[in-house]
Parts: C-alpha cells; sequence; structure tokens
C-alpha cells in the first residue's frame, strides 16, 4: 500500500484529531448528580474496574471509535494504492498487444484488446505525477502511439485510440523500440548532462507488456539493455483473456478445373482448437451468392493454453479437416468467400476470401533460337503460344508486342536472350538476363551444386526438386529486393524480383548449353523428367496470376501489397473491408504500395488495373487462431510469469477506507445509542 | 432531580387523606398488638393486677396472701390464684432522618414519616406506650413514652418537625437506643439501610434487648431503577464522596446487580436473626403496607 497524497493525511489528522480528543476530555468534565448514596455506586464501578483494561477500554470506546473514523477518513484522503508494483519507476514503458487474437470477444463483453487498454489506463492513473510513460501497440510491426509523456490524460487517450488490427503479433520490434526509447530518453530526459555510472546506463524503465501471450516471435527476442532481475520486475507481463474455444480457417485455394474453367473446386482447410467439440455450418459464396454449404464436425483440438508459442505439434486427431467445395461452376471473376457459420471467441478467422478471375488462357510469347524442351512443355498446357527468335522479337513492331504501355503477352519467356527491350509485363528468363540496372550476368560456374531451394514457392510446388542437377549456371548480381527460389553454393540460380510493375524469374542456367566445341548439349536432365512440365506451369501461372490463392498463404494482414494501377493518374482510392476509402498518391510510380491491410477482408483499388484490382486479406495463422492464452511468456531465454486478471496494476483503496468508515459510524451511533438510552 | 421537600412534606403529613386514612386504620387496629405477642409475655410473667387468670397447686413459699380460702375451705387442698400482669406494651419507631431519605420522588423521609405516623396512631389507640425516635449520626430526636390517642397531635408535630441532616450512623443509633430502652417491646426501624458503616452493628445491638425488631427498607424508585445518563460525578448527599461514572447499559445492569446483593444480604441477616425484614419502594402506598404486609407479618391482628 501506498499513498498519492500522503501529507493530505498529516493535515486532515493534525486538523481533525486534536479537537476531538480536546472535545472527548472536555465532556469529561462530568455534571455533578448528587444522589442519596454513593455506597453501591462504588461497589458497581468497582465491580467493572476488576476487569480493567477492558473496562477502561469500553469507557473510551466512543473516542476510540470515532479517532478510528477520522484516521480512516485522513487515511482516505491521502489516495491510498493498493499493491503499487514499484513505487520508484519513473519511467514507464506499456506495450499492447494488438494482433488478431486480441480480439477475442470474453465473456464479460468486452474483446481482450478493451481490457489491456483499461489495464493500461489503471497502470498510467497509478504512475507518480513525474513518472513518464509511453505507449507501443504491437502486431506484426511495432507503432509508438505515444512518446514519453506524464500527462495522464494524454496518455488515456491514445491509449484509447489503438485499433484492432487482424495482424499476427511480434513483439521483437516493440521491445526494440523500446529499448531505443528508454536510452534515448535518458540521453536527453532530465539526467542529460550527468554523470552517469557505466552500470546505470541501463535504462531504469519499466516495460508492462499487456497480451494473451500468443506471441509467434517471443522467443527470438533479444533483449539488450531490458535485464530481467530477479527481485526487480523490469519485465511485467499482463495475461489478457480466458476464453480458447476457437475454430479458425487455416488455408483457403480457388482453383479452376485444368480442362473445363467453368468448374471450380474450393478448399478451406479448417482446425478447431478449442478443448470442446465444435458442429457448424461452412457455406462457400461466390460473388455473394450462397452457393454450397457443408456441415463440418470437428474433434476437440486440446488447446494447449500452457505452450508458450507458436504450435508446432501436429493437431490432435479430428481437430484438423478440409473441406472440399467442388462442381461449382462459375465463370466470370469475383470474390469467393468460404464462412464459417459458429459463435466461437475469434471472428476474423471465421471468414476467408480469395479472388479469382475470368478464365482465360494464358498468352504466353516464347522467344528461343529453338528449344525442343520448352515448346514441348509449352505446347502441351492450355496457352496461347506464340513463339519467335530472338531477333524477330528485337524487330517486332510495338503493336505486336505491346497492348498500350504493357506487353500483350501475359508472359514473355526468352531462352538464352538477355535484352533491354521490356515494356511492362511478366518475364521468363532462362539463361539470359534483363538488361536492367542492377542485375548482371557473371562467369560460368561450373563446379558447384544447388544447395538449397525454397520449396515452400508456389513455383516449386509439387516439384521434387531434389532430382535437379545442373551442370552450368553463370553468377547473378541480382537488386536486393530478389527473392530466392533455389541457391547455389555462392549465387542464386532461380530468383524472383518486381520491379515498375513488371515481374521478372531468372533461371541463372538454360536447358540447353554449348560444349566447347561449340555444339549443343544438355545442361541439366531436368527437362526429361515430369517435375519439369509442372515447373513450367508453376512459373507461368505464377507469372500471369493466374494462381489465385494457391498454396501461397495470399496477403497475411499487415502485409504490404504491390498493385499495378492504370497510367496518368495522380491519386488513387483503396476501398478497405471496413468501408474506409483510403486516398493513395500515386506519385508518377506504374504500381502502389499499399500497407493498410490490417484488417481481414477483400480490398478494392478504385480505379486500378481491370482483373487486379482487387485482393483478400486472410488471417491463417494458427498462432493467432489458437487463441487460448499462456501463462508465461519466453522472451529470448528467460521465462516471465505472466500475472492474471488485474494484478501489478495499482487499485485506488480509497473506496474501502471510506466503506470502513461508514461501518464504524455505524458502531459508534449503536454504541452511542446503547449509553444513552440503555 | 433530588431537591430538599420537607415543607411540602410537613404539610402533606396531615393531609385530609392521610387522616382519612389514618381513621380507617383505627377502626380497623382494635386488637393491635393482641395475640400472642402479649399472651407470651403475659405467661411469662403472673403479676399483681386484679384479672384473675388460673389456679395452680400451692408450693412452699408462694405468697399467701393469694391462696384461695374459700376453696381450700371447700375441698381442703391449698391453691394459689394467678393473676394478669397489667403490662405497658412498648412501641418504638426508629426513623432514619439522614440525608438520604430526603430523596425520591415519592419521598423517603415522607414515607418513613407516614409509617412512623400510621403505627403510633395504632399504637396510641390501642393504648400502647409509643416512643419516636429520629437518628441520623446518633439518637437525634425523641418523643418517648407517648400514651393516648389523644396525644396524636404530639406526635404529628414531633414527625413534622423533624429535619434532615447528618450521615446515618445505625451503629450508634442503635447503641444509644439500647442504652435507654431497657424494657422490652416492639421497635419498628424505618431506613433506606444505605449504611456506610455497615448496618450490622447497629441490628446487633437492638438484637441485644431481645425487641420484637421489624425492619422496613424504604427506596425510591429512582434508586431502584436509576434514569441517569451520561458522563456522571456521583455526589453523596450526605458526605460529598463522589463516584465517577459513565452511565451504560452493563454499568446499570451491574448497579441493580449489587442493589439486589444488597437487599438480600441484608433479608439474610435480618431473617437469620429473626428479625422481620420488608423491602418497599415508595412508590407502594404506604397504608398497604400497614393493611397487608405488617398484618401478614403478625404485627396487626
Amino acid at each position: 500500500m501506498n499513498f498519492l497524497n500522503p501529507t493530505a493525511i498529516a493535515i486532515a489528522a493534525g486538523l481533525t484529531i486534536p479537537p476531538l480528543v480536546a472535545l472527548y476530555f472536555l465532556k469529561l468534565k462530568r455534571s455533578v448528580q448528587l444522589i442519596p448514596s454513593t455506597l453501591l455506586w462504588k461497589r458497581t464501578v468497582e465491580d467493572l474496574q476488576v476487569n480493567s483494561p477492558f473496562q477502561r477500554l469500553r469507557r473510551s470506546l466512543l473516542l476510540l471509535l470515532q479517532l478510528l473514523v477520522l484516521i480512516l477518513a485522513a487515511i482516505a484522503l491521502g489516495k491510498p494504492m493498493l499493491d503499487m508494483a514499484d513505487p520508484h519507476e519513473s519511467t514507464i514503458i506499456i506495450l499492447i498487444d494488438q494482433s488478431a487474437s486480441m480480439g477475442v470477444l470474453e465473456d464479460d463483453g468486452q474483446t481482450r484488446l478493451d481490457t489491456a487498454k483499461q489495464q493500461a489506463k489503471l497502470r498510467i492513473d497509478d504512475m507518480d505525477d513525474d513518472a513518464r510513460a509511453m505507449v507501443i501497440a504491437f502486431c506484426d510491426r511495432a507503432t509508438v502511439i505515444s512518446s514519453f509523456d506524464s500527462d495522464k490524460s494524454a496518455l488515456k487517450h491514445k491509449i484509447d485510440s489503438i485499433e484492432q488490427t487482424h495482424s499476427t503479433s511480434s513483439l521483437g520490434e516493440a521491445m526494440s523500440l523500446a529499448e531505443a526509447y528508454a536510452q534515448t530518453s535518458i540521453i536527453g530526459g532530465s539526467e542529460a548532462g550527468r554523470d552517469i555510472a557505466p552500470k546505470s546506463a541501463a535504462p531504469p524503465a519499466s516495460v508492462f507488456i499487456f497480451t494473451d501471450g500468443r506471441i509467434a516471435d517471443a522467443s527470438q527476442v533479444a533483449l539488450q539493455s531490458f535485464d530481467l532481475d530477479e527481485d526487480r520486475d523490469t519485465i511485467q507481463v499482463t495475461n489478457i483473456g480466458r476464453r480458447d474455444d476457437n475454430v479458425g480457417i487455416l488455408a483457403m485455394q480457388a482453383r479452376r478445373n485444368y480442362e473445363r474453367p467453368e468448374i471450380l473446386e474450393v478448399t478451406a482447410t479448417i482446425r478447431n482448437f478449442g478443448l470442446k467439440a465444435a458442429t457448424f455450418d461452412a457455406v462457400l459464396y461466390v460473388d455473394g451468392q450462397n452457393v454450397d454449404v457443408q456441415t463440418v464436425r470437428l474433434a476437440p483440438g486440446g488447446g494447449n493454453a500452457s505452450e508458450p508459442t507458436r504450435t508446432a505439434a501436429e493437431p490432435p486427431d479430428g481437430s484438423l479437416t478440409v473441406v472440399v467445395f467442388d462442381h461449382i461452376e462459375f465463370e466470370g471473376g469475383g470474390i469467393v468467400e468460404v464462412v464459417l457459420h459458429i459463435d466461437d471467441s475469434l471472428s476474423a478467422d471465421n471468414r476467408a476470401w480469395t479472388i479469382i478471375r475470368e478464365p482465360r488462357h494464358a498468352r504466353v510469347l516464347l522467344v528461343t533460337p529453338g528449344n525442343l524442351f520448352l515448346e514441348n512443355a509449352l505446347q502441351s498446357m492450355p496457352l496461347e503460344l506464340t513463339t519467335i527468335s530472338a531477333p524477330e522479337y528485337e524487330r517486332a513492331e510495338d503493336k505486336r508486342i505491346l497492348h498500350g504501355k504493357r506487353s500483350a503477352f501475359d508472359v514473355v519467356i526468352l531462352d538464352r536472350h538477355s535484352t533491354a527491350r521490356l515494356p511492362r509485363g511478366n518475364y521468363f528468363f532462362w539463361g539470359a538476363v534483363p538488361e536492367i540496372q542492377g542485375v548482371t550476368a557473371g562467369k560460368t560456374i561450373d563446379d558447384q551444386v544447388i544447395f538449397n531451394w525454397d520449396d515452400t514457392h508456389p513455383i516449386l510446388r509439387h516439384v521434387a526438386t531434389e532430382t535437379i542437377f545442373v551442370y552450368q549456371w553463370f553468377q547473378l548480381s541480382l537488386p536486393p529486393e530478389t527473392v530466392p527460389i533455389i541457391d547455389g553454393e555462392t549465387t542464386p540460380v532461380l530468383a524472383y524480383f518486381t520491379r515498375d510493375a513488371s515481374q521478372f524469374l531468372i533461371s541463372a542456367f538454360s536447358l540447353l548449353a554449348e560444349d566447347d566445341a561449340g555444339n549443343a548439349m544438355m545442361n541439366t536432365f531436368w527437362p526429361t523428367s515430369v517435375d519439369f512440365v509442372v515447373f513450367v506451369q508453376n512459373s507461368v501461372q505464377y507469372l500471369a496470376g493466374n494462381v489465385a490463392v494457391l498454396g501461397r498463404r495470399g496477403i497475411s494482414p499487415g502485409e504490404p501489397v504491390s498493385l499495378p494501377i492504370p497510367q496518368d493518374l495522380t491519386h488513387t482510392r483503396v476501398i478497405r473491408p471496413d468501408g474506409v476509402d483510403d486516398r493513395v498518391p500515386v506519385a508518377g510510380h506504374p504500381t502502389i504500395h499499399y500497407a493498410r491491410t490490417r484488417i481481414v477482408g477483400t480490398y478494392r483499388v478504385e480505379p486500378g488495373e481491370p482483373g487486379r484490382n482487387q485482393f483478400a486479406v486472410n488471417l491463417f495463422d494458427s498462432t493467432e487462431s489458437q487463441v487460448a492464452p499462456t501463462s508465461t511468456l519466453t522472451l529470448g531465454t528467460q521465462q516471465i510469469q505472466a500475472k492474471t486478471g488485474t494484478l501489478n496494476v495499482n487499485q485506488p483503496a480509497w473506496r474501502h477506507f471510506v466503506i470502513a468508515m461508514l461501518v464504524l459510524l455505524l458502531i459508534e451511533w449503536i454504541v452511542y445509542n446503547r449509553r444513552v438510552f440503555v | 432531580m433530588a431537591v430538599s421537600t420537607t415543607t411540602r412534606h410537613d404539610d402533606e403529613l396531615l393531609d385530609p387523606e392521610f387522616l382519612n386514612k389514618l381513621d380507617q386504620l383505627s377502626l380497623i387496629s382494635r386488637k393491635i398488638f393482641a395475640g400472642k405477642m402479649r399472651g407470651e409475655r403475659i405467661s411469662k410473667r403472673r403479676g399483681e393486677s386484679v384479672e384473675f387468670a388460673d389456679y395452680r397447686n400451692y408450693v412452699v413459699g408462694d405468697d399467701l396472701r393469694f391462696l384461695d380460702w374459700n376453696i381450700f375451705a371447700r375441698l381442703d387442698s391449698l391453691f394459689l390464684k394467678l393473676f394478669l400482669e397489667e403490662e405497658d406494651l412498648h412501641v418504638s419507631v426508629l426513623l432514619d432522618v439522614s440525608k438520604s431519605m430526603d430523596w425520591g420522588n415519592p419521598n423517603k423521609g415522607l414515607y418513613a414519616r407516614r409509617i412512623a405516623a400510621a403505627v403510633a396512631y395504632i399504637g396510641l389507640v390501642n393504648f400502647d406506650r409509643v416512643s419516636l425516635y429520629a437518628y441520623s449520626n446518633g439518637l437525634q430526636y425523641e418523643l418517648p413514652g407517648v400514651r393516648g390517642r389523644r396525644l396524636m397531635f404530639k406526635v404529628v408535630d414531633f414527625l413534622k418537625r423533624l429535619p434532615y441532616e447528618g450521615p446515618s450512623n445505625l451503629a450508634a443509633a442503635g447503641r444509644q437506643f439500647a442504652f435507654r430502652h431497657p424494657q422490652s417491646g416492639i421497635v419498628i426501624l424505618l431506613s433506606d439501610f444505605f449504611e456506610k458503616g455497615g448496618y450490622e452493628d447497629g441490628l446487633r445491638y437492638l438484637l441485644g434487648r431481645n425487641y420484637d425488631l421489624y425492619t422496613v427498607q424504604l427506596l425510591s424508585p429512582e434508586e431502584i431503577e436509576p434514569t441517569l445518563l451520561g458522563d456522571l460525578m456521583l455526589t453523596d448527599i450526605e458526605d460529598d464522596d463522589t463516584a465517577e461514572v459513565t452511565v451504560s447499559r452493563p454499568l446499570l445492569n451491574r448497579y441493580k446487580h449489587n442493589l439486589q446483593a444488597y437487599c438480600s444480604q441484608l433479608r439474610e441477616f435480618c431473617t437469620r436473626r429473626g428479625i422481620n425484614y420488608l423491602f418497599s419502594s415508595t412508590e407502594v402506598p404506604f397504608d398497604q403496607i400497614i393493611m397487608s404486609y405488617f398484618r401478614k407479618r403478625g404485627l396487626i391482628k
């Protein structure tokens, strides 16, 4: 217990108690009463004085009660606080989780975020007047809501402004931000210019984390300047939330039938995270129309509440299912949505969207001096294939290869032909490079093996990468934004990057090479395997954008999106799922980067490139869907026991004192009446 | 509360209602002090009155004057004639007039004087020898040996003029009374028995003379059920002794308990020694005491 205003106690007590005692002694000037004989009274008083200590107490019971009442009132005036965690903390950093799982509606009708905000505000209330606090909200990124401030109402107002997102949670950035700010504040704060001993260089800041503990990267958080002393709670975690029942969609795909593109097949992976079995309807909507309903029964998912971080373990049998809606006839393009009709704690993962486009055969231009394997592979696919040679490509008129300012083809495959003629489009270079800034082909490498591959990438889906053996490739130097897909020992072998609304997929090797004598020879035996066809299909679909959401997790909440837009716009608008109309300046670029994707749903760009003006953001995250709060938070190697409920928050205690005071007043009244009326 | 009301009491002592009641008493109490008490006394002392009582055989040494010669002539044997002794009955009233008696509503002193007057009246009516003594710190006033109804005015006058003064000292009063009053008789002691020095010695002195002793303890309602409240300095009206009390229910309960114990003790003391004890609140009509209580106890027939 501590007092925010101890002087008030002294003043109140000093002003009231001496007069009371004085009044009491004045009252003790007893009125003289004549009686026939004091004989019996003396005996009586003597009798009562036999039990002297208690009787003396009883005699001054009223005084004692009144003194107690006054003392309680004085204490109440002193603003007593219960459980003041550390009265000396002058710098407080409050981290509030705003990730998807904080959107769980708890039994008290409030979301976890609401509770976290409330508790954070209580914490602010309990600060010393000269203490400063900083507020950081974190989901997949950390946002400084308020830098160091000692204005409590401003801080609370800012805490109120924290919005619910559907992003994943990541604490690392928030912690480093907190550390950085804590140090800055020391240098720039009131202690600036003083000699600070090396030991005190560590910020005397206390960090309060309000979270449900579902933090994916908690174990990777490296604490640099915050040391977790045993005796001092530098970092305190308040555990928010109780519910653990949740059913969520973890993945969703909408795929057109390969032979009959008007037939759609939608699959959704659904998992029950709760401790109870769940039965509900999964409904498929295509363009807003209810198309199909399936009843899903899921066994309890275990709800491993004690497990601190991402659940790597396999879900229990029956708690995970893949719902397949097949033979959906839909020829147009639009939004495919799967909705789970269940009343669970988290609603953000009960819906999933994907955008599908009108079925259309991709138009592919193959620029090659002749490549049997590629031609065969492409001809076997439902494509509109045009094959020309490299000189033809360079000579070709604009109207032949251009549509407006974009390439007239969905994908241009350049086999062993590096070129600078690259209108906006999607390019797949085999053994060649685009002649643009930052991309160069170096010396030939023939003494290395393929070292690493990203087999989660959609391009390598269903491709047995371990069967790929390549004789030689050239050293690639690529811009930093490049995503390597297959790595050699020193350089990437297959890499992907985008620039100016163009996509580039570059293979450092070609299928055919020339031996020392100049004869054509196989550079790899890969084309003879069926994996190669799959690979080409994946590549073309990926580049052409037909792979709606296929294997890839789509866009996660908070992930930035690059969107092509029509030319000559100064700004465009993005209409978010919550109806907010976001004006985005274009600044002369053919694409916009949009990052305010923190809520799930479908986003629409207006005006946008036809067919590519919509995108869907889905949660698809088992860490967030696993809503059961954890009691321990592992930060790096340290485990922090989370406090539940309203712990570590100082509660104003004056109410208790006032209640006690009223009770005492009542007792005093009873005692007084007993004495008077007998 | 307890202011002196002496003057008013003097008037009230002879108020018409009281006199009326005395007259009634005189009618009913014709045979007062008759019965066994006198009988006992008579059987002890065969005396020299003219009233014949009995015969008995002559034994050597008897006074020859009382031989019944007529019977000797007829029966030739000696019988002695016995006569009732004519003896005055002494009725003494010991009245406490210490300051503590001038208290209460109805007033204890007035109440006591009324009882004294009533007893005296009854005694006078029956031609008994009535003596009145008032004591506080020793015997203070006396009206000895009044006899005959016409002297009632003397009794009333005496009672009327009695002042309340000093502390009560029953021991001194009892000793003086016993010295002065060797002959046996009926003694009625009227007091509140709030004796700081203890009532036992005084009662023992009285017992030593073999009186028929009647004690009447008179307490006012305020003493039985105190109505005090607050923080008080209780001051003794007799000796200015003080007791500081803060009146509370436990204290009052304790007081009542003590009062009861005190009265029981007195009763026990009296009963063991053959003293008739009566406790009365001054709220009880005094004639009721005379009529029912004294009769019950055999003082009045």
